[in-house]
């Protein structure tokens, strides 16, 4: 009788340790919550201190140092500014640096403002931001790319001079890339302390996988932020995001999935906003493939793309139409559209294509058969896919769509035709990195194996002038060219969208995806 | 005894050793490079030089038998190596995030166990009725659902519509218990069928008869006597479950934004992150032999022929 009684008691105990396990891990975490609240109930000396923000924010950020790889995160906090930032029309304009000269082809010299101090007191002078900008390109890949630092000096206590490796005219503009953040970098060497940048807000506590509070900063040297503190949640899945912002826990949402779109414009006391985007989905053409060689084949797959349809059903009219790599909205972004090269039939016959007898094309008995890679990270792209496989079967050429995992792993192998992409082509307003990375033939991140020796003389030119217009007319001639040669279909400009309450005032969508929160935010 | 355990201890090395080297294997015919994922987080391409200093940096470019001693290394120091993404230690990282999937885990199993008892109980005692077949009806919904389109729909009702609790994050009762139910009560009404099952079988044995016979209340017999015997085989099923909670509840963490060591994993596997990946699988691994050994020592204890062989 003992026997069975025992092992019983064992397992209600094993059920009651489970009920206590849990309920340890709740009191703790109920102990913290008061612990928030009551932090919160004394921080709210007037009714205008004490105006909050909370963001139900993407991206998951592992750390907080903005010369690392989550320096968007940081600028997007509003805790970080660089010497330039570029205006809505993503022109460079002055932010710590006020004014900046040419000296020669490889040297700039910056005025910095007087009166800006870090996040810890410290004056920002021309000492510290030479400091600041060598430890980005030390740790910046990009920093490193964008800049091309040889030297910098420091001229007086104002100015500094900073001498390239190269002519580098988007020099200004990549100034505004994230990852040259300004920060005081002996805030870095203390150990438990965020970085102290520049920015209205301040960084006040960054958890791991929860959130990134930033508070007012006091001694901020613009116009002071309207809101006390802002709290960005880092919520990866897109649903949760909306039904958080529908639930009121949140005021703002980003990256609103765009099937989700009409629930946010059915709410009554939600809102979208959107703005144009610097993001260009395409499709591209391997160059190697023995089917996309022929220009002919390409322009096919070019002219069946509904590029209006696709804007208005799977976009939701939150988009504009791709001509080129870069949106008009840039000044370089206003290319002519390519004239079509006649009908599919008269493109096909004319290299030796014959349709069979159900009506599809074949050449020497084999039949016009592509397939086309996706992926699940930009939903919208697989129903792109989809769009263009019906178009083209319509037409005669059969599509195989193949969704994998991670589209940049399969296009360094050589077994594709078509890949659905989706880039952002100039996320410094300047056209110059991109064009570069994208299309010389010795990079790696040319991914379509695209080799046209013209264009990278138009390259090179750009790469060396640093009159605007002429750059400008260099990177629509370079577009010329690569719309002439296609080897890439540009499909569509994404809008990016953000939900909001009813009430935000001031959440303005930038085209550049890194301004999120401003001194300038508020809420009603 | 002691031959047991250091013979379940050899057990486990060996364990540790294979999935250690198996997931260095699978990281590297995977696709994916690990520093053009890094650098091409916001969709800007990287030029060539910075992915090779980066390749570099990860020690990438070293042959693959040095990494694998490297790793070799990490796991049986317990170091597990830097993540490419914090340039923190894994192991530090892992162990950061393993509370609040120990919290939704224990929460989970305790919803699970909860069904199982209520509704195996309830169904048994009315096996023939309304109950029974609402029982059914429950364990085919609980078996047939998917947890992320439960956790939507707990969502809309009760923090859209309703208002009760919150969506998403942790911090008290309110914050664990969609999840939790989320996780549980699928296997929980699917362990309640077996438990039913279970239960209906041993009343017919002859130990039940004799307790009737000796005239002990239907109540006593149930509980003290039918149910404790029934509920012997699932214990092992609930150690399996409660293992797979810790290590797999990736959906559940990631729906309502769980800072839990499954959301952290899918992260780390869509940046390539090799340290971490390695690291996670060898930790959870870890956990599953350690509470299939607990569960095999509970099993032992509770089953005195099982002590005897």
């Amino acid at each position: 009788m003992n026997n069975t009684k025992k092992p019983f008691r064992l397992s209600l105990g094993m059920m009651i340790t489970c009920l206590m396990l849990v309920l340890a891990g709740c009191s703790t975490n109920a102990a913290g919550e008061s612990n928030t609240s009551a932090a919160n109930a004394t921080a709210l000396p007037t009714e205008n201190d004490s105006k909050t923000l909370t963001i139900a924010y993407t991206w998951n950020p592992a750390g907080v140092d903005p010369h690392g790889d989550d320096s968007w995160d940081v600028m997007r906090s509003g805790a970080g500014e660089t010497l330039i930032k570029l205006n809505e029309q993503l022109q460079p304009v002055a932010w710590l640096a006020k004014e900046w000269k040419q000296e020669d082809a490889n040297t700039w010299t910056l005025k910095l403002e007087r009166n800006v101090t870090f996040h810890d007191g410290k004056k920002m002078d021309a000492e510290s931001v030479k400091a600041s900008l060598l430890r980005s390109t030390q740790n910046s890949h990009l920093a490193k790319d964008l800049l091309l630092v040889k030297d910098i000096e420091v001229v007086a206590p104002d100015e500094l001079k900073i001498i390239t490796t190269q002519p580098n005219s988007a020099i200004i503009s990549s100034l505004a890339d994230p990852s040259t953040i300004i920060l005081d970098v002996d805030s870095m060497k203390k150990a438990g302390s965020y970085p102290a940048m520049t920015g209205a807000f301040k960084i006040k506590q960054f958890t791991k996988d929860v959130s990134l509070v930033v508070e007012r900063y006091d001694g901020y040297w613009g116009q002071a932020a309207k809101l006390k503190e802002v709290t960005m949640k880092f919520v990866t899945d897109g649903n949760t995001r909306l039904m958080a912002l529908q639930a009121g826990e949140v005021e703002v949402a980003t990256d609103i999935p765009i099937d989700s779109i009409e629930l946010v414009e059915k709410d009554s006391k939600l809102e979208v906003l959107s703005a144009p985007s610097v993001r260009t989905h395409m499709v591209l053409f391997n160059m190697n493939s023995a089917l996309f060689k022929e220009k002919a084949n390409r322009e096919v797959v070019d002219q069946a793309i509904p590029r209006e349809a696709i804007i208005e059903s799977v976009m939701r009219g939150y988009g504009t139409k791709a001509k080129s790599p870069f949106p008009e909205i840039l000044p370089f972004g206003k290319v002519a559209e390519q004239a079509a090269g006649g009908t599919t039939e008269q493109l096909l016959s004319a290299d030796g294509w014959q349709k069979n007898a159900a009506g599809m094309w074949e050449k020497e008995g084999k039949p016009f058969e592509a397939t086309l890679l996706t992926f699940p990270h930009r939903p919208e792209l697989s129903v792109m896919a989809e769009i263009i496989q019906n178009q083209l079967l319509n037409e005669g050429i059969t599509v195989k769509i193949r969704k994998v995992e991670n589209i940049d792993a399969e296009l360094a192998k050589s077994d594709w035709d078509l890949a659905m992409y989706s880039m952002l082509t100039a996320h410094t307003g300047d056209p110059q990195y991109f064009l570069n990375i994208f299309y010389q033939s010795a990079s790696e991140s040319n991914i379509s194996h695209y080799v046209s020796k013209p264009l990278e003389t138009v390259i090179n030119k750009l790469n060396e002038s640093s009159d605007t217009a002429a750059r400008n007319a260099l990177a629509i001639e370079a577009q010329g060219i690569i719309n002439e040669d296609l080897p890439q279909s540009f499909i569509v400009h994404p809008d990016n969208v953000f939900g909001v309450k009813k009430g935000v005032k001031g959440f303005i969508p930038h085209p550049i995806e890194y301004y999120y929160v401003t001194a300038d935010v508020d809420i009603t | 005894m002691l031959r047991f355990w250091l013979e379940r201890a050899m057990q486990m090395l060996l364990v540790i050793f294979c999935v250690a080297t198996l997931t260095f294997i699978l990281m590297r015919v995977s696709p994916g490079d690990p520093a053009r994922i890094l650098l091409t987080t916001h969709n800007i391409p990287a030029s060539q030089e910075a992915i090779d200093a980066l390749r570099e940096e990860m020690g990438l470019t070293d042959s693959l038998w040095s990494q694998y001693i490297r790793w070799l290394g990490d796991v049986f120091t317990w170091q597990w190596g830097t993540s490419y993404m914090s340039k923190e230690p894994v192991a530090g990282e892992l162990l950061k995030r393993l509370p609040a999937t120990l919290e939704l885990a224990s929460a989970g199993a305790f919803v699970m166990l909860l069904a199982t008892c209520l509704i195996g109980l309830v169904t048994a005692i009315f096996s023939t009725g309304l109950l029974d077949r609402m029982g059914r009806l429950m364990a085919l919904l609980g078996a047939s659902i998917p947890s992320f389109w439960l956790g939507f729909l707990l969502i809309y009702f009760f923090s859209v519509r309703l208002g009760w609790l919150p969506s998403m994050g942790r911090g008290s009762i309110a914050h664990l218990l969609m999840p939790a139910v989320t996780l549980g009560l699928g296997l929980g009404a699917v362990y309640a069928r077996v438990l039913r099952t279970n239960m209906l079988e041993m009343n017919s044995q002859n130990f039940v008869k004799a307790s009737r016979a000796r005239g002990l209340s239907k109540g006593r017999i149930l509980i003290f006597q039918v149910f404790k015997h029934a509920f012997l085989p699932i214990l092992s099923m609930l150690g399996t479950s409660f293992a797979f909670m810790l290590g797999g509840n990736v959906i559940v963490e990631t729906i309502f934004s769980w800072p839990g060591l499954g959301k952290y994993i899918i992260e780390a596997i869509t940046a390539r992150d090799y340290p971490v990946i390695q690291g996670y699988v060898v930790f959870t691994s870890f956990l599953f032999v350690a509470i299939h050994l607990a569960v095999e020592a509970l099993y032992v204890r509770l089953d005195p022929r099982l002590r005897a062989s």
